[in-house]
């Protein structure tokens, strides 16, 4: 029945919202993950102090044994790219110009990783398995979020010295 | 049905902002219950996750969120959410898990963290409110609940005097606590100057917002047997839910308690709850609440909790100890996790294991209670030793 009004006031209605925002709080392994991000552009993991198991962003506990992680260490912001999208609408629906590419990355050396943005790489150019790295903020601009990675750029390897 | 057995209890401080993530707090609780059953997670075959609305936390789907720190990595899981009731109906559902013979150890686990939310959590429970004929005056859910103080005193001729001293006992009580948030020493007079919140409700007279997790370990009675010496038995369970309609309710009594209540009486084979109930952790999120429920739970007349309050019977060396973990009142109100708490804190009295709170004498069967949604639901778990 409402589809078919045309004017909302047929039925009587009530304008609503949920007026709350919110805090979020990282976390004591989110803190170390942003905190490294920020301060030293780095990503960080920790290890599970049972089984081994290495997270990607760090944990305060292993989910597989529920024994307590190692201290979070920094790992090289470096990875492959598990799989992608190119998005071509926002949020709202509108057109995305140019295009944008969401990957999954996952880092080197951990069991985890982290979907990001890819840069500096035509979108046609994109494939599973691509190796990519973290393009960060300059120092000043990073504010301790995974928004101080500007974006995931395809790793150049150099040309082998002749 | 099986035998059900709780072995095992952890919760975290309550406080009113926690670092942890809620994930971390329920890995904490979870990973404490689990230590002092003596048992890993390779020993658990099902989790219950219970928390109250996903709106506290802001995550939606907040089960799924609280999964891996709930013990849930690749195991069969259910979350619950019944309002405030959820806390106590979560170890009913650990029960039903195993009483069905499906499971043999299930890990419960309980969390809220009410401080993301902002300005106050009071935001997110405008939408409780129908949106046609509530919303619209835009009611805070303390109005409602001082609609029902006042309903309830004025029906039994109580005072806000005789009322405060229940806030006075729990938040004493609470001092012996270690995961406390608000233990203090009060008077009565501290609760009446309190700043107005909603006449009749006082701010002393109302427990915090706050952060928490709590778990507790059950397992069926062939495991109870071999993991533990003090094994404490699920002896009666029992739920209900009234109209949601809170305007064609007496408010003055909680008849969704007393029918939670009575089915968990019968199952527990109890004929006279005031002489076979030793220890009673009511939910207390007001303290008016407390005395309300008491009355629910059949274990005073009604209109008579006061009179017991005021003649000490609810103290912890009362002849009934009401709240002596502290209560929502003194230990803290993180929705869920503090209707675990009673539940731990029962397991903690009836093993002999809780310290400077233990109540004198050996108390054998205790009661916790707690109730939720628009005041329509009432869960009830009785345990014995």
């Amino acid at each position: 029945m409402r589809e078919k009004l045309t004017n909302p006031e047929h039925v009587r209605t009530w304008p609503g919202s949920i007026p709350v925002e919110y805090v979020y709080t990282a976390g004591v392994a989110g803190e170390a993950y942003l905190r490294a991000i920020k301060e030293r552009g780095r990503l960080a993991a920790s290890a599970c102090l049972g089984c081994g198991t290495k997270y990607l962003p760090p944990r305060l506990y292993c989910e597989r044994c529920f024994e307590k992680t190692g201290e979070p260490r920094d790992v090289e912001a470096r990875g492959t790219v598990e799989t992608f999208t190119v998005a071509h609408r926002d949020l709202e629906g509108r057109q995305l110009e140019p295009p944008v590419v969401y990957a999954f990355v996952r880092i080197d050396g951990t069991a985890g990783g982290l979907v990001h943005r890819l840069g500096e790489v035509d979108p046609g150019d994109v494939h599973i398995g691509l190796e990519v790295e973290a393009v960060f903020l300059p120092p000043a601009q990073r504010t301790g979020s995974i928004l101080d990675i500007a974006h995931f750029r395809p790793v150049r390897h150099r040309p082998a010295a002749t | 049905m099986a035998k059900v057995a709780v072995v095992g209890a952890g919760m975290t401080k309550f406080v009113r902002r926690a670092q942890e993530t809620g994930r971390e707090l329920s890995w904490q609780a979870a990973k404490m219950a689990l230590d002092s059953a003596g048992l890993t997670l390779k020993d658990v075959d099902a989790v219950v996750i219970g928390s109250a609305p996903d709106a506290f936390d802001g995550v939606h789907m907040k089960g799924e969120y609280l999964a891996d720190g709930s013990g849930a990595w690749r195991k069969p899981c259910i979350r619950n959410f019944v309002g405030g009731a959820t806390g106590v109906f979560a170890p009913i559902q650990g029960w039903y898990h195993i009483a069905s013979g499906q499971f043999d150890t299930v890990l419960v686990v309980c969390e809220e963290k009410m401080s993301s939310c902002h300005p106050h959590p009071q935001g997110a429970f405008i939408t409780i409110f129908d949106h046609t004929t509530e919303r619209p005056l835009g009611p805070n859910l303390l109005w409602i609940f001082a609609l029902e103080m006042n309903r309830y005193m004025t029906v039994h001729g109580i005072t806000k005097e005789e009322i405060a001293l229940v806030a006075v006992k729990n938040k004493k009580n609470a001092l012996d606590h270690p995961c406390a948030q608000l233990g203090e020493e009060l008077t009565v007079e501290d609760v009446l100057n309190s700043e107005v919140l909603a006449w009749p409700v006082n701010r002393l007279d109302v427990s915090p917002a706050s952060d928490g997790a709590a778990a507790v370990v059950m397992c069926a009675e062939h495991v109870a047997k071999r993991v533990s010496d003090k094994p404490v038995w699920v002896e009666g369970v029992g739920w209900h839910l009234d109209t949601a309609y809170w305007t064609n309710r007496d408010l003055y009594y909680p008849r969704y308690v007393e029918y939670a209540a009575r089915m968990a009486y019968e199952m527990a084979g109890i004929k006279e709850p005031r002489k076979e109930i030793h220890i009673v952790e009511p939910y207390d999120p007001f303290d008016y609440k407390e005395l309300h429920h008491l009355e629910g739970l059949l274990l005073c007349e009604r209109g008579g909790a006061a009179r017991l309050t005021a003649d000490g019977v609810t103290q912890r060396d009362g002849d009934l100890p009401v709240c002596p973990s502290g209560g929502l009142l003194g230990v803290g109100n993180p929705i869920a996790a503090a209707g675990l708490m009673k539940v731990c804190e029962l397991f903690w009295q009836l093993r002999g294991e809780a310290g400077k709170r233990q109540v004198p004498g050996t108390p054998r069967r205790g009661l916790a209670q707690a109730w939720g949604d628009l005041m329509q639901v009432g869960t009830v778990i009785i345990l014995g030793r």
